[in-house]
């Protein structure tokens, strides 16, 4: 085995629990997340799984760790919302075996729709927190969750940044110790079942725990003072340290490693040896507003360092009080991502384009549905939100709303279900497309329920949408494919016209698990009039020049089509064949 | 001293395993690696840029190059070389492939692709290298080894020895492909001048 691995934050927190000897990894792929748990199931002998969504996955944990198993959560910023209700009631009954939720949060939303700072979490369940600034901190900090989450028998919040999870860095990597659950489950009442008259009991010894880790984090190795010049003073924690770090090398700094409880005496003996403190933290105020709730007075920062994702130049201006300079050239045109030459979605989305009809969405690839041309998805808040907010419609409306909702495979099962039911219990005429790409497309292809196959590829119990829907009483469910544009369009059509609960499956393998590629169009220019519907496909293999008349003649890359054919059955001069065929 | 290499693309052209490769070779190397870029929705088809910091030795911070401290910037594409420009410092090396994939927008109709984007890098306070990368890997008969191509250019700018470069593509691509990128990263080399002394 190498002892020095370059690992990427997400590896080497898998690392550092296969190491802890972790049994039990849960979780829902989420960017910046999603690499921890299938790096996880490569090191083997430890149980890992993709559960239905971040709650499932706590909670599944939570059993495992009355055993005394070592358990890892992973998830994004915004599955911690979704898995705050077990982790919240998680901290009062404590865990016993070693539980470590790891939060991916996503300043700058690279990936997501909100970059809440998630370190709000710790403090507000009261749990423990730590924060690696680099590959080799997220290894040793997350054997040291596990090692603080047992001696004192509370959850660890592991927070990390995108930053932390998709850098790469040289890792030290050690042997892995494995300590064996003790089955079966004994039962202890007053700690587990949080009646109220224990939950009280609990309250109480969560405050005895909290005021432990008060005293343990004063000593903790993993917050350090770094001696340096004592006019400047820079407390700071995760990736934000490294960019303090760049610009500021001879300050003197306490980095910190644990950012909940915090190392308060620490922290006023570190504030008093120098002259002037700053705190250079990402997202909110969170390190700042403590420092000085304990009256040690911190130098203020402009208040816009609090959007958005830090990096060197940003933090070189709020220290020099200079503001920073334009990144980019601004008279380039942008790059937006879009849908994939080929991808399954788009033959709904041109369908609900020429329908004309409001969409309800929310996460996924499908998103850039709402993007030019297609400009066919109209709302995006959380994951399975679009299948209540068109019930929303349709119920304050009145009946023979032109709107639909649409959600993936995935997220369907990840929050669709519930809101599908309340449609059908509250006689809702609503219509939900389910866009079953038989994968988590925009996290990397990670298998659900709906795919059939485990995290660790081998065959699952496959849920089957259709009868699932049929089940909970929907009548009128049909599936239908996607590259079938006239069948799409009609299905679509006569559900939107239905006065009760309809679901459409478009059902069709995301191109790039597949990678089925048929031949490639090409345009006849012959043929061609230049009417530029074809250009509204939204295609990234169509690109188009101008012409001498003003117009813009399409032409096919024959590198990126895939052969899907949407454009061919949209043209309505018949100008645009497969490579081969003739006229 | 930290060397910084910054790369340019296209989401799907292969800019992540080409720094994959760098990183993986300068730890061949025994040096110190930080390296950096952002997955998810920004991969589709959207602009993708990776950093990758060396150092033989001492230790490396911030996994992000500070803006105007880029020694080498490798271009997938013009337009993306041309927006990553700043980044870069005077007299830096440019590897561009003088390659334009234009963005939906262009496409569309509603904003003009710079037609000027190599004459603007040439321009400026750089040394600029134009490697061909996608019509090398076109002639090999695999375009999607283009990334080696100008991998192969950057290993006449970067004093990682040979083993640990092709060691490094063994390493980090599908077996059935990497005599190709093997290939298409010697051909890459022919793109810039053997360095003087």
């Amino acid at each position: 085995m190498e002892q020095r691995q370059l690992l990427s934050g997400n590896e080497a927190i898998a690392r550092g629990a296969w190491e802890a000897g972790c049994g039990f990894g849960s979780g829902y792929p989420g960017t910046p997340s999603s690499e921890i748990l299938p790096a996880l199931a490569e090191l083997g002998d430890c149980y890992t799984e993709w559960s239905v969504n971040e709650k499932c996955a706590l909670e599944a944990a939570a059993g495992a760790a009355i055993v005394g198993a070592r358990c890892l959560v992973t998830m994004k910023h915004v599955g911690l919302n979704v898995a705050a209700d077990p982790l919240f009631t998680l901290a009062y009954t404590g865990i016993n075996g070693g539980l470590v939720v790891v939060s991916a949060d996503d300043p700058s939303m690279h990936s997501s729709q909100n970059e809440q700072d998630n370190r709000h979490y710790a403090r507000a369940a009261k749990v423990p927190m730590l924060e690696p600034a680099s590959s080799q901190e997220a290894l040793d900090f997350t054997k040291l969750a596990f090692e603080i989450s047992e001696r004192f028998d509370t959850p660890v919040l592991l927070r990390v940044t995108t930053r932390i999870c998709h850098s790469h860095g040289v890792v030290s990597v050690g042997e892995r110790s494995v300590k064996q659950p003790a089955c079966p489950p004994q039962p202890q009442v007053a700690k587990y079942v949080m009646l109220p008259v224990h939950a009280r009991q609990r309250r109480a010894l969560m405050a005895q725990r909290v005021a432990s880790l008060r005293r343990y984090v004063e000593s903790a190795q993993v917050n350090r003072r770094e001696a340096g010049d004592p006019a400047v003073g820079i407390i700071s924690a995760g990736v934000a340290y490294q960019y303090a770090k760049e610009v500021c090398p001879g300050a003197s700094f306490l980095k910190l490693g644990m950012t909940w409880p915090l190392p308060e005496q620490m922290i006023r003996d570190f504030a008093a040896s120098v002259q002037k403190l700053y705190v250079i933290e990402e997202l909110d105020p969170y390190l700042a507003e403590q420092v000085q709730a304990m009256g040690v007075a911190v130098t203020p920062l402009p208040e816009s360092l609090q959007e958005g994702e830090l990096n060197p130049e940003r933090v070189k201006a709020a220290l020099e009080g200079s503001p920073p300079g334009p990144q980019s050239a601004p008279d380039l045109p942008a790059r937006p991502p879009q849908l994939c030459p080929g991808c399954p979605h788009r033959g709904v989305f041109m369908a609900l384009h020429r329908l004309r009809l409001f969409v309800t969405g929310d996460i996924g690839c499908y998103t850039l549905g709402a993007l030019p041309p297609l400009q066919a998805l109209h709302t995006c808040m959380c994951m399975g939100a679009g299948v209540g907010q068109i019930h929303g419609i349709n119920q304050a409306c009145g009946a023979g709303q032109r709107a639909v909702a649409v959600i993936g495979d995935s997220t369907f099962v990840h929050s669709g279900i519930t809101n599908l039911i309340n449609i059908f219990y509250n006689n809702s005429p609503s219509v939900v497309i389910i866009l079953d790409n038989a994968t988590t497309a925009m996290t990397g292809g990670q298998d659900h329920p709906g795919t059939g196959r485990t995290l660790h590829g081998g065959p699952g119990r496959k849920l089957d949408l259709a009868a699932l829907c049929q089940g909970i009483g929907i009548r009128h469910v049909q599936t239908v494919d996607p590259y079938d544009f006239k069948q799409t369009q009609a299905a679509i059509k006569a559900a939107v016209e239905r006065d009760e609960p309809s679901v459409i499956i478009a059902s069709r393998p995301c191109v790039l698990l597949s990678r089925q590629r048929g031949r490639p169009f090409v345009v006849d220019e012959e043929s061609c009039t230049q009417c530029g519907v074809c250009l509204q496909v939204g295609c990234p293999a169509i690109i188009s020049s101008p012409t001498a008349a003003g117009r813009r003649q399409p032409q096919i890359d024959p590198l990126l089509c895939s052969g899907c054919g949407l454009c061919a059955q949209v043209c309505p001069q018949d100008a645009i064949r497969q490579a081969g065929d003739t006229a | 001293m930290t060397t910084n290499v910054l790369m340019a693309g296209v989401g799907g052209q292969g800019v992540v395993t080409a720094s994959a490769v760098v990183a993986r070779a300068a730890l061949l190397a025994g040096w110190e690696v930080k390296k950096s870029e952002i997955h998810g929705m920004s991969q589709r088809g959207g602009s993708v840029v990776s950093h990758v910091r060396l150092a033989p030795d001492g230790e490396i911070f911030s996994p992000i190059i500070p803006a105007g401290e880029v020694d080498l910037l490798i271009g997938f594409e013009l337009l993306e070389t041309l927006r990553a420009l700043s980044y870069a410092r005077r007299g830096a090396h440019i590897i561009v492939d003088p390659r334009r994939i234009p963005p939906a927008p262009v496409s569309l109709g509603l904003a003009e692709y710079p037609d000027d984007a190599l004459q603007r890098i040439q321009e400026g306070d750089y040394q600029v290298h134009v490697a061909a990368g996608t019509t090398v890997a076109a002639q090999l008969g695999e375009v999607r080894a283009a990334n080696s191509v100008l991998l192969g250019a950057a290993s006449r700018l970067l004093p990682l020895p040979a083993e640990a470069w092709q060691q490094a593509l063994r390493l980090t691509l599908k077996a059935s492909i990497v005599q190709v990128n093997l290939e298409a990263f010697n051909r890459g080399r022919e793109f810039v001048p053997q360095p003087a002394g």
